[in-house]
């Protein structure tokens, strides 16, 4: 049976896939992250401003072209979020 | 030895205050650094409980500060209503798929408070917590069987403990004049509550070190 995503986890997968993808050092574009994490582009491209108004990616324009990049802050945010999970589970509850 | 009953009771009333508020606070750690829904729900749910089992502990202190015998009545009832609530939220936070309508809850709201006498309301509140936290076990079971985590077959086995003390403490308020009724009661639920906080304890004090390779 197919789950809905809560707001956060969808948080916690753009942020992964922008730590996980950016193997070359110089960010992760919008069509990766559009690709890895199933959702339109205008949700996408809000959520990424959000992401970047919080501090927690960081974005940098290179040619005309946005790539994003984990931020510390968006790296402890990760943290927390795989902590509170195990928490939230063993309670038998999804963030 | 009713005195020594009674201060037993205040101890654990007071014990378990201390363990659902714990609980509620690692929670609400959480929160604040999630954002997340499901656990804004477990914070309210212990904060509630946390704040039941204070409330039993005046009604206890009573025996010991006669001054406060006039409230009894109504704050052994108001202690039950903050657990029943508290209860409420451990259901709500696995959503429960029961749709109340608008008019229909506020009528459920308003119409112990107004037709029912403080015991009929403390057998109904009683019972609801009953029925609340058996939602909670059986919805814990089924995540158990999704996630194989032994955690939450801790959790689920202090939920049912929980269970098993709210329906003894309906048989304590049916039978009231046995004493060590609301003695057990008292003991399985915090028993209960023990075992929830061994998982919770990973987190209680400064929390557990994030472990995702970064």
């Amino acid at each position: 049976m197919s789950q809905y995503r809560t707001q956060v986890r969808i948080i916690a997968d753009v942020l992964t896939t922008a730590r996980d993808m950016n193997t070359e050092g110089a960010g992760v574009g919008i069509t990766t992250l559009l690709r890895k994490g199933n959702m339109s582009y205008t949700r996408m491209t809000k959520l990424l401003s959000e992401l970047v108004g919080a501090g927690l990616l960081l974005e940098m324009n290179s040619d005309k072209i946005s790539k994003y990049m984990i931020s510390d802050k968006g790296i402890q945010f990760l943290g927390a979020y795989h902590n509170f999970e195990k928490f939230a589970s063993s309670f038998g509850l999804r963030l | 030895m009713v005195a020594n009953l009674t201060l037993i009771q205040d101890i654990l009333q007071f014990i378990g205050a201390f363990v659902s508020l714990s609980i509620a606070y690692v929670s609400y750690r959480g929160v604040k650094q999630t954002e997340s829904t499901s656990l804004l729900r477990l914070t309210t749910a212990f904060l509630f409980l946390g704040l039941g089992f204070l409330v039993e502990a005046v009604v206890g202190a009573s025996y010991y500060y006669p001054q406060l015998a006039t409230l009894t009545t109504t704050v052994v009832v108001s202690g039950l209503m903050l657990e029943t609530t508290g209860y409420f939220f451990l259901a709500f936070s696995h959503a429960i798929d029961v749709m109340i309508s608008r008019k229909l809850g506020y009528a459920l709201l308003v119409f112990p408070v107004i037709t029912l006498s403080a015991g009929e309301l403390s057998n109904i509140l009683s019972i609801l917590s009953f029925f609340f936290v058996l939602y909670g076990v059986v919805e814990t079971l089924f995540a158990y069987a999704r996630n194989k985590n032994p955690d939450t077959l801790l959790i689920a086995g202090g939920l049912a403990l929980i269970g098993v003390g709210t329906f003894v403490q309906w048989l304590s308020l049916l039978y009231f004049q046995v004493d060590l009724l609301s003695l057990v009661q008292i003991i399985i639920k915090e028993i209960g509550l023990m075992v929830l906080f061994i998982p919770v304890l990973n987190f209680a004090v400064g929390g557990k070190r994030p472990n995702v390779p970064v």
